[in-house]
C-alpha cells in the first residue's frame, strides 16, 4: 500500500509539491509568530533578570526600564544624588550602582557606572580588566573594538545630531563576557568621568543646588587622595584621575540607580521605601509583564491573522482534493473492481492526503523556526538583546492539533472515494 | 470452477422506462467458455457489472455455484469478487509507477491476501504469459504486454471464473490473437469458467457458446460449431 501511495505521489509530484508548500507556508506563518513572540518575551525577561531593582526619578516606569535595562536612549529626569548615598549606606543593600546615559560612540551607548556593576554584570571578563581611572572603559562582548582602542564619546547619537566631546577620550581596558542583554553592546565607563565631561552643561540644566553639589564633589574628592587635584579646577576631566566610589549627599544628579538587595524581602521593602513622590522603584520583570499584557493583544491579532491564512489554505485544500478525487474515479473504481476492499481505498486516499499535510506541517515548523531565528538575529544585532528561539511543549500541542485537523480533513476525500460505486466510476 | 445461474433478473436505471437488462433464466455451466456479443448499449457492460457484483441487483437472483450474490452487501460482494472472479478489461487499468509484478500483486496486497505463495505465483504467472522482466515498470511496456500483465493479475488468486470485457479491442490483431490464446489456454489450465465480452469474431469463434444481446435481452443463445475443444 505504501509503495502504491508513493508511486501515486511521484506521479502527481507537481500537485503534491504545491499542496506541501501551501501547508508549509501557512504553518510557518503561525509558528514564526508564536516563536518570535516567545523569543521576545524570554529574551527581554532574561535581559531584565540581571537587574533586581531599578530606582529613578519620578516619571514613566516603562521608560526607566527601557533606558536602564535595554539602554534605549531617552532623556530621563534626574534624581538627587543623596538617594544614592542613602542606598549605599542601607544595610538591606548588597551593592548599588548609579548609571548615567546620554553619550554614544559609533552607535554603541556609553554607560557611566561603577566598578562593582561592571564586574558583576557579566560575571567576569573575557579579556583585560575593569577600569581604574576616568579615562578607561570596559566594552561589552559585542562591541567591535580592541583592547587599547580609543573611544571619543559623542553627546547623544549621530541620528539625533550629537556633537563629539573633546574633553576626554577613553581607552579600552577590558571586555566583558557575553550576557545576552543590551549591555553586550554597551561601553561601560566610570560614572565620574560622565559627570566630569558633562560638568558644565549639566550645571546649566540643573538647578543651582545640584551645581553646588557637583562643585562640592570636586572639592570632596580631594581628600580621596592621589593625583586628583587636577580634576579640581573647572570640570576639565583628567583621564588619569582615580575613581571615588564612595557616594555622599553631594553626589551629582542621577537618571537611574541599580540596586542589588540582599534578600527578596529586602527587595520588596526597598521598593516600598523608594516609591515616594521624588523617586520610583520598579522590578524590571514586573514592568515587562505589564508591557507583555499589552503586547499580548497584538500577538492575539497576529495569531488570528495566521489562523485565518491556515483556514484559507485548508479550504483551498478541500477544493483541490474533491476535484482530485473526481479525476481519480476510474483509478479508484478499477482498484475496487480488481478486488481491493473499500477500507483499503479509504486508507490510500486518507494516507496520501495526510502524508502531504504532515510533510507540509513538518516543513512549516522548520521554516517558521528558521524565520524566527533570522528575525531574532536581526533584532539581536540592532539591540544586543539575545532572543532565544525555541520550541516549548505547547508547540507540540499545536502540531498535534494541526495534524488532527489534517486527519479530519483527509477523511473527506477518503469518504468520497469510499462511497463511490466502482461500476459507475468505470463507466465514466 | 464456478457455474452461473441467473433468474428473474431485471436491472432498471432511473429515467429509463425499459430495463437495461432483463434475463428470465440463464445458466452457464462451470468450466464452459462463453462469448457475449451485441451492439453497444445492448446491455453487455451491465451484464458484466451484474455478474461480477460491481453493480447491485434489486430484482432477481445471481447465483455462482448457488451462492446468490444479489443478496450480498457491497463489502461482501467486493470480497467475493476478489476471491472468485478474475477481471480483464479493455483498458488494462494498470498503475504507472509500479512494476509488472507489483501491479499483479496490488489488489491482493490491498486485500491483505498477498502470502508468500501468492507472491511466488505472481512471478510464475508472469512467466506463463511470456513476460520475463517482472521488475519492469508498467509504463515502459507495449499494450500487448500490458494486457498480459492484466491477465496475470486476473488469475492471481485462482478465480473460479474469468470475466474479460473486450480484452482485445484496444490491441492490434497480432497481440489480440496472443491475448486470446492466453485467455483460452489459461482458463483451461486453471480450470476456470471463461466469459468473454467481445466484438472480435476471431476470438468469439474460438469459444463454445455465444450469447447475443439486444436492448437488454438475450436474443440468441447458441453453441458455436467447430470451436476448439
Amino acid at each position: 500500500m505504501i509503495r502504491f501511495i508513493l508511486a501515486d505521489l511521484r506521479r502527481l509530484w507537481a500537485g503534491s509539491i504545491v499542496v506541501v508548500l501551501l501547508v508549509a507556508l501557512a504553518t510557518a506563518l503561525g509558528v514564526s509568530v508564536i516563536l518570535q513572540e516567545r523569543a521576545l518575551r524570554l529574551g527581554s525577561a532574561r535581559a531584565a533578570d540581571k537587574f533586581d531593582l531599578v530606582i529613578g526619578a519620578g516619571g514613566s516606569e516603562t521608560q526607566l526600564v527601557l533606558s536602564s535595562v535595554f539602554l534605549q536612549p531617552s532623556a530621563l529626569p534626574l534624581m538627587s544624588g543623596d538617594v544614592l548615598a542613602k542606598l549605599a549606606a542601607d544595610p538591606r543593600v548588597e551593592w548599588v550602582a548609579p548609571v548615567g546615559f546620554g553619550d554614544s560612540f559609533s552607535g554603541y551607548p556609553i554607560v557611566g557606572t561603577t566598578r562593582t556593576l561592571t564586574e558583576t554584570i557579566s560575571g567576569g571578563f573575557s579579556e583585560g580588566q575593569v577600569f581604574v581611572s576616568e579615562g578607561e572603559a570596559v566594552i561589552g562582548s559585542n562591541v567591535d573594538l580592541a583592547i587599547g582602542g580609543e573611544i571619543k564619546p559623542m553627546h547623544g547619537t549621530i541620528e539625533t545630531g550629537g556633537h563629539t566631546h573633546t574633553e576626554l577620550a577613553y581607552h579600552v581596558t577590558g571586555r566583558l563576557q557575553p550576557t545576552g542583554t543590551a549591555w553586550d553592546r554597551a561601553i561601560l565607563v566610570p560614572i565620574q568621568a560622565v559627570w566630569h565631561i558633562h560638568g558644565l552643561e549639566a550645571a546649566e540644566e540643573r538647578d543651582h543646588d545640584d551645581h553646588a553639589a557637583e562643585a562640592g564633589d570636586h572639592e570632596e574628592s580631594v581628600h580621596a587622595e592621589g593625583a586628583h587635584e587636577d580634576a579640581d579646577h573647572d570640570a576639565e576631566p583628567d583621564p588619569h584621575a582615580g575613581l571615588n566610589e564612595n557616594w555622599t549627599a553631594e553626589t551629582p544628579g542621577l537618571p537611574a540607580i541599580l540596586v542589588k538587595p540582599k534578600t527578596i524581602a529586602d527587595a520588596y521593602k526597598l521598593r516600598q521605601d523608594y516609591r515616594n513622590g521624588a523617586t520610583i522603584a520598579v522590578f524590571p520583570g514586573e514592568v515587562l509583564t505589564n508591557l507583555y499584557a499589552t503586547l499580548g493583544d497584538a500577538k492575539q491579532i497576529l495569531v488570528a491573522v495566521a489562523s485565518g491564512a491556515q483556514v484559507l489554505v485548508a479550504a483551498s485544500l478541500i477544493l483541490v482534493t474533491v476535484i482530485h478525487i473526481g479525476q481519480r474515479r476510474r483509478q479508484i473504481g478499477a482498484l475496487r473492481a480488481f478486488g481491493a476492499p473499500r477500507g483499503a481505498i479509504f486508507g490510500i486516499v486518507w494516507l496520501e492526503f495526510f502524508i502531504l499535510v504532515a510533510v507540509g506541517v513538518g516543513l512549516g515548523f522548520t521554516l517558521g523556526y528558521g524565520a524566527a531565528l533570522i528575525l531574532s538575529g536581526f533584532f539581536s544585532q540592532s539591540s544586543g538583546v539575545n532572543l532565544p528561539v525555541g520550541f516549548a511543549r505547547e508547540d507540540g500541542m499545536l502540531a498535534v492539533i494541526l495534524l488532527a485537523f489534517a486527519a479530519g480533513l483527509a477523511a473527506l476525500p477518503a469518504v468520497l472515494a469510499y462511497r463511490q460505486s466502482p461500476a459507475q466510476a468505470l463507466r465514466v | 470452477m464456478l457455474g452461473l445461474e441467473i433468474k428473474h433478473l431485471s436491472v432498471r436505471f432511473s429515467g429509463l422506462s425499459a430495463p437495461a437488462l432483463a434475463i428470465e433464466n440463464l445458466s452457464i455451466a462451470a468450466g464452459s467458455r462463453v462469448a457475449v456479443t451485441g451492439a453497444s448499449g445492448s446491455g453487455k457492460s451491465t451484464f458484466v457489472n451484474i455478474i461480477t457484483g460491481l453493480e447491485r441487483v434489486r430484482e432477481g437472483c445471481i447465483s455462482w455455484n448457488s451462492e446468490d450474490i444479489a443478496g450480498f452487501s457491497e463489502s461482501r460482494r467486493d470480497r467475493f469478487r476478489a476471491a472468485n472472479i478474475g477481471l480483464v478489461m479493455q483498458e488494462f487499468h494498470l498503475f504507472p509507477g509500479l512494476s509488472a509484478v507489483e501491479n499483479v500483486l496490488l489488489p491482493a496486497r490491498l486485500a491483505h491476501a498477498a502470502t508468500s505463495a501468492i507472491i511466488a505465483r505472481a512471478h510464475d504467472l508472469l512467466d506463463v504469459v511470456g513476460l520475463n522482466r517482472a521488475g519492469q515498470k508498467i509504463e515502459t511496456m507495449s499494450r500487448g504486454e500490458m494486457q498480459r500483465v492484466a491477465i496475470a493479475r486476473a488469475l492471481l488468486r485462482k478465480p473460479g471464473v474469468i470475466v474479460a470485457d473486450e480484452p482485445t479491442a484496444s490491441l492490434d490483431a497480432e497481440s489480440g490473437d496472443a491475448v486470446g490464446d492466453l485467455l483460452l489456454d489459461l482458463a483451461v489450465a486453471e480450470g476456470s469458467t471463461l466469459i468473454v465480452v467481445s466484438h472480435d469474431s476471431r476470438l468469439v469463434g474460438r469459444l463454445d457458446r455465444r450469447l447475443t444481446f439486444r436492448s437488454g435481452c438475450i436474443i440468441d443463445d447458441s453453441a458455436i460449431k467447430g470451436a476448439a475443444a
